[in-house]
C-alpha cells in the first residue's frame, strides 16, 4: 500500500473498484484493523485508528468477503450477539431484519440458509447499530443474478433513506456503475483514478471512438486522412470522438463526396476497456 | 465496554455449540456405566459400598474420570470454543467490533472455563443422580440412607478443576494460534498419553498433563491431612498464569486477525 488515500463524501456509495489482487481487502482490512500496518498510520474520520480504535469501530459497520454468521444460531441469535456489544435497543433486530426480508426465518439456523440470505443477514449485522459508515468487502461475490440485485438495491435504500455512507468493493465494474456516486480504482497498491462517477463517465467520453462504416472504405479512408488520425479495423474506419459537430462534418465529407454512409457513431469504450487502459497505462 | 458483555455474547455462541454437547454428554458417560453396572449387578457392588458408601462411589467416579476422560474432554473444550469463530468464519466480525482485545480475549477464555464447570457440575449431578436412582430400584444400596461428605467432594472437585489450570491455559493459546482444530487437539493428547506414561518420574509434579491423575492419586492416598493445594497444583497455577499471558500477548502482537 502506498499512500492510499480514500475520499469518501458523507452519503456517498463508494465504488471501490481493482482487478484482483489489487489490494482492495488489504486496504480494507487495514481500516478495519484486521491486518497491522507495518508502516506509517491509518486514519478514519480524521481520527488515528492506533489511538482510537473502538471509538471508530463504534461508528463503522463491515462485511468482509464471506458472510461471518453463526451457523448453529438462527438470524436473531447471530443478531442478539450483536446488539449486546453495540449496545442496541431490542427493536433494532426486527427492524433490521425487515430491512433485510429476513423477517419471517424463524428458528431456521443460519447455515440453512441460501447463500443470498446469508449475505443480508451479514448487512443486517453491520446495520445493526445504524452505523455512519458501511465498509462491504465484494459483498455480492458468489451471488446469483437475483441476489446481487437484491444486495444492489438494499444498498441503494440504505443510503437514500439513512444517508449512510458506503464503502463498497468489487472488481465487476459494471456493478460499480450502477449504485455509485463515487469511485476509486486501485491497481497494485496505488491509486489510479478517484472522482465521481460523472468524471469516470467523462473519461470514458474522451476515449470513445466514433465508428464509421461504408459502401467502399479504402475511399473514404482517401478522403479523411488528411484531416483526421483514423485506423482501419475489420471494416469499419475508427477515429477518436470529440463532438457531435465532427460526425456531422464526417458525414457530409463523405456523403458529398458520393460514399455511402451505413453506420456512424461514436463506440464508448466501456467501462472495462476504461480500466484495462489506465491500468495498462500504470 | 464491559467484560460481562463480552462473556454474555460468548455465552449466546456457547448455546448449542458442540462443546456445549461435549460438555453434558461427556459428563453423563461415566456415571451412566456406573448406573448400568449398579443395575445389572447389585449383589457384587453393595457389599462393596457398606462403610462410605457416597465416598467410594464418587472416588470409584472420579478416578475413571480424572484419570483420562477429564483432560481430554478439556482438550477438545479449548480446541471446540475458539473453533466456533474459525469455523464460520466470523474472526473478523469479533475483531472488527468495538471491543478490546482484552475483552475478545478474556471473554472467550472465561466462556471455557466456564463450560469446564458445567462439566464438572453436571459429571457430579449425574453421580448423585445414578445411585440416587440405583438406590430407588433396588433398596439394598445404602445411598439415601446416608448423608454426602460434602466437604470431601468440594474439596476433590477444587483440586481437580485446579489442577486442570495449567492445561486450559496451554491449549486455549494453542487453539487461538491453529486454525485447524485437529492440530492443538493431536498436540494435547500426545501429551496426555506422554504424562502419563512419565507419571511416576520424580519430576512429573512439573508435566501439566499430569497434574489431574497426580491430584486424583494424593486424594486417595490420604490426602485429606496435607495442606489444601500440593506442589503440582501450585505448579498447575503458575503454568496458568504464563500461558494466558503468553496467549494474549500472541494474539495481541499478531500481524494478521480475523
Amino acid at each position: 500500500m502506498d499512500n492510499v488515500k480514500l475520499d469518501v463524501p458523507q452519503g456517498s456509495i463508494y465504488g471501490f473498484l481493482g482487478p484482483n489482487g489489487a489490494g482492495k481487502t488489504t486496504t480494507l482490512r487495514l481500516l478495519l484493523g484486521l491486518l497491522r500496518n507495518q508502516q506509517g498510520d491509518i486514519e478514519i474520520f480524521g481520527k488515528s485508528f492506533s489511538s482510537q480504535r473502538i471509538e471508530i469501530l463504534k461508528r463503522l459497520g463491515s462485511l468482509i468477503e464471506q458472510p461471518s454468521l453463526y451457523g448453529h444460531l438462527t438470524a436473531r441469535e447471530n443478531l442478539e450477539i450483536y446488539r449486546r456489544i453495540y449496545k442496541c435497543n431490542k427493536l433494532r433486530v426486527e427492524e433490521v431484519l425487515k430491512l433485510v426480508g429476513l423477517e419471517n426465518t424463524g428458528k431456521k439456523k443460519a447455515k440453512q440458509f441460501s447463500l443470498g440470505m446469508k449475505q443480508r443477514l451479514s448487512i443486517a449485522v453491520a446495520l445493526l447499530h445504524q452505523p455512519e459508515l458501511l465498509i462491504l468487502d465484494e459483498p455480492t461475490n458468489g451471488l446469483d443474478p437475483n441476489g446481487i440485485i437484491e444486495v444492489r438495491e438494499l444498498l441503494k435504500k440504505l443510503n437514500k433513506e439513512f444517508g449512510t455512507t458506503v464503502l463498497v468493493s468489487s472488481h465487476i465494474l459494471n456493478e460499480v456503475e450502477r449504485m455509485a456516486t463515487h469511485v476509486g480504482i486501485i491497481h497494485k497498491g496505488k491509486m489510479l483514478f478517484q472522482g465521481t462517477l460523472h468524471e469516470l463517465q467523462q473519461m470514458k467520453t474522451k476515449q470513445a471512438e466514433l465508428e464509421i462504416e461504408t459502401n467502399d472504405n479504402s475511399r473514404a479512408v482517401q478522403l479523411l486522412q488528411a484531416e483526421f488520425s483514423l485506423q482501419q479495423k475489420e471494416n469499419k474506419i475508427l477515429i477518436p470522438f470529440k463532438n457531435n459537430e465532427q460526425s456531422a462534418k464526417i458525414n457530409r465529407l463523405l456523403v458529398q463526396n458520393g460514399v455511402d454512409v451505413f453506420a456512424l457513431h461514436p463506440q464508448q469504450s466501456d467501462l472495462e476497456q476504461l480500466f484495462l487502459d489506465i491500468t495498462s497505462n500504470n | 465496554m464491559s467484560l460481562s458483555i463480552s462473556i454474555r455474547t460468548e455465552l449466546i455462541k456457547a448455546k448449542r455449540s458442540s462443546a456445549f454437547w461435549l460438555c453434558l454428554i461427556g459428563s453423563g458417560f461415566i456415571p451412566a456405566i456406573f448406573l448400568i453396572m449398579y443395575l445389572v449387578r447389585p449383589n457384587k457392588i453393595i457389599p462393596t459400598l457398606t462403610e462410605h458408601p457416597w465416598e467410594s462411589h464418587f472416588e470409584k467416579g472420579w478416578q475413571s474420570f480424572a484419570a483420562f476422560l477429564l483432560p481430554m474432554f478439556v482438550i477438545l473444550v479449548c480446541s471446540m470454543i475458539p473453533q466456533i469463530e474459525f469455523k464460520n468464519n466470523t474472526w473478523k466480525q469479533v475483531f472488527a467490533s468495538p471491543q478490546s482485545l482484552g475483552n475478545i480475549f478474556f471473554s472467550k477464555f472465561t466462556t471455557i472455563l466456564l463450560m469446564v464447570l458445567f462439566l464438572f457440575f453436571m459429571f457430579n449431578f449425574f453421580m448423585f443422580g445414578n445411585a440416587v436412582l440405583a438406590n430407588l430400584i433396588f433398596k439394598k444400596y445404602p445411598f439415601l440412607s446416608q448423608a454426602p461428605d460434602w466437604i470431601s467432594l468440594l474439596k476433590i472437585n477444587l483440586k481437580t478443576f485446579v489442577s486442570l489450570l495449567g492445561i486450559i491455559s496451554i491449549q486455549y493459546w494453542l487453539s487461538l494460534r491453529f486454525k485447524n482444530f485437529i492440530v492443538p487437539i493431536a498436540i494435547g493428547l500426545a501429551l496426555l498419553i506422554t504424562s502419563l506414561i512419565l507419571l511416576q518420574w520424580e519430576h512429573a509434579d512439573k508435566i501439566p498433563f499430569a497434574f489431574p491423575l497426580l491430584t486424583f492419586i494424593s486424594m486417595s492416598d490420604g490426602g485429606q491431612k496435607s495442606s489444601l493445594f500440593q506442589n503440582h497444583e501450585l505448579n498447575s497455577i503458575g503454568y496458568f498464569i504464563f500461558f494466558t499471558a503468553l496467549a494474549f500477548f500472541d494474539m495481541k502482537y499478531r500481524k494478521e486477525r480475523g
